[in-house]
């Protein structure tokens, strides 16, 4: 059934095109810098998936010689992403990180881990959450580092410079999140998760399995009968960029299940146990907007329902 | 009276347009001072367009060759409309009031099932109801005030939005 109104509301060939803004924007896996982006060579990728709603969101898009205008893609995305903070600020993103990061690290410390621990927030954008947590709660002053990571430096420049004119104790860098400079005792993540499918999912898990990583939240759609059309239904309204809108359905529509995501971390991550938090509303079978994948050090595991508290029983199983 | 009630709907929805124009145009964290100042745009730009209404309103009148006719015309017009815009505000004060309650799970469902929703029939709301109110008026004049009123409601979001986008264009033209 899902499946069948899935098709209705984005034909199959759809959704298995990519995003937009995972093509208009290459940076090169080892060096990190920006590629130049041949606007022809993106509408050929989506002309091979009928994708008719991309062409023409990037027909729009600026090109000098058939290269797409780099500064207006920079521009692009941040107006982008300031409109995707808001779905976070309406979805009380912030609020939900903070008492699954808080239960966490109050998990860690049971555990007699003492020392300061860094959260990473992995495709951070324009660091959303780390500046919520770091504007809106007392976490920091725990012994908490937050940073933020991100492949897109013109996004990670936004992150700093709304970090900076707000004073919040949080930074952010332009690189690999799993780069031993850069690792940390909790790796967090938003939306960011659908964009892994197969043995690029496992590969991304598995590079979770660090001596220092103790535990991992990642937080991205979850799949269900409403969620295609709730989502259509949102984006056409509070999104105002045609990428944006998109986008955010087709997040919503290749979002991974949830045995999809623990089956994969489960295989790919054996050292910590895992299993998703929040997938359902109070007790209700209705969905929520968004699941958590989280797992923690199997050293962990004991104090781990202790200290989620009432958040436990939103806790399914570990392992 | 209901003049009165009137005005004070168009600057709640005023209020309210100022608000939702300015979401997803600023992306600090505490943003108490970015919002007042956008709902208090909103609520400048429902006072001009009131202040217009009532002006023509007074300019129709005044020439009027009917004007005691013209004024019950148009207060039971005016009656007619709050049956329509009065249970979409409750609707709307409504929705924003379950926001108090400090549950994230309630916060954000009302955004999906209560006020996305009735933002997105604000427009068929205000057609609706300015249609009901002037249909059976007797007067031509009534009719013509009822669809001038229509269009200064339905413009003011799009000004409102308008003059956001140029300002958040020239802010993200200056970072980048």
């Amino acid at each position: 059934m899902h499946e069948l109104i899935s098709k209705l509301c984005l034909l199959p060939g759809i959704r298995r095109s990519p995003k937009i803004t995972d093509l208009i924007v290459r940076h090169d896996p080892h060096s990190l810098e920006r590629l130049l982006v041949r606007k022809q060579d993106v509408l050929n990728v989506f002309a091979k998936f009928h994708n008719r709603q991309a062409m023409r969101a990037v027909e729009e898009l600026r090109a000098q010689d058939d290269v797409l205008d780099a500064r207006e893609i920079d521009r692009l995305l941040v107006s982008i992403h300031w409109e995707m903070q808001r779905l976070g600020e309406e979805f009380y993103h912030g609020p939900r990180v903070h008492a699954a990061v808080s239960a966490t690290i109050a998990t860690i410390r049971a555990a007699g881990h003492s020392g300061p621990l860094r959260i990473v927030d992995i495709g951070c954008g324009i660091g959303y959450t780390l500046r919520w947590l770091a504007g809106r709660t007392q976490i920091v002053s725990q012994g908490v580092e937050l940073l933020g990571v991100d492949l897109n430096s013109a996004l990670i420049r936004e992150a700093n410079r709304l970090s900076r004119s707000e004073n919040l104790p949080c930074h952010f860098v332009h690189g690999d999140a799993f780069s031993p400079d850069h690792s940390g005792q909790i790796y967090l993540s938003t939306g960011v998760i659908h964009h892994f499918r197969g043995p690029a999912l496992s590969e991304f898990l598995s590079r979770h399995q660090r001596p220092e990583t103790l535990a991992f939240l990642h937080f991205d759609f979850q799949p269900s009968f409403l969620a295609p059309y709730g989502s259509w239904f949102f984006h056409i309204l509070r999104m105002r960029t045609r990428i944006a809108r998109h986008d955010g359905v087709l997040s919503a529509a290749r979002a991974h299940t949830a045995e999809t995501l623990v089956q994969a971390a489960r295989s790919s991550a054996p050292e910590f146990a895992s299993g998703m938090h929040g997938v359902h509303i109070w007790n209700t079978p209705l969905p929520r907007v968004f699941h958590t994948l989280i797992g923690v050090r199997r050293t962990l595991l004991p104090h781990l329902k202790t200290h989620f508290g009432p958040l436990a029983s939103r806790l399914g199983e570990l392992k | 009276m209901t003049l009165l009630i009137l005005y004070l709907l168009a600057l709640l929805d005023g209020l309210l347009c100022g608000g939702r124009v300015s979401m997803g145009r600023c992306a600090l964290i505490h943003k108490r001072v970015y919002y007042l100042r956008a709902l208090l745009r909103g609520l400048l730009g429902a006072q001009i367009i009131s202040t217009v209404a009532l002006m023509t309103l007074l300019a129709v009148g005044g020439v009027s060759s009917h004007r005691a006719e013209l004024r019950d015309d148009l207060e039971s017009a005016a009656g007619r409309m709050m049956w329509v815009f009065v249970p979409y505000a409750i609707a709307v004060l409504g929705g924003l009031a379950l926001r108090l309650i400090p549950s994230t799970d309630l916060r954000s469902a009302t955004s999906v099932m209560a006020l996305g929703p009735l933002s997105a029939i604000r427009s068929p709301i205000m057609i609706a109801g300015v249609i009901y109110g002037i249909a059976p008026s007797d007067l031509l004049e009534t009719r013509l005030l009822g669809l001038f009123v229509l269009m200064l409601m339905l413009s003011l979001e799009y000004f409102l939005n308008y003059f956001a986008a140029k300002r958040q264009a020239a802010e993200i033209c200056q970072l980048i």
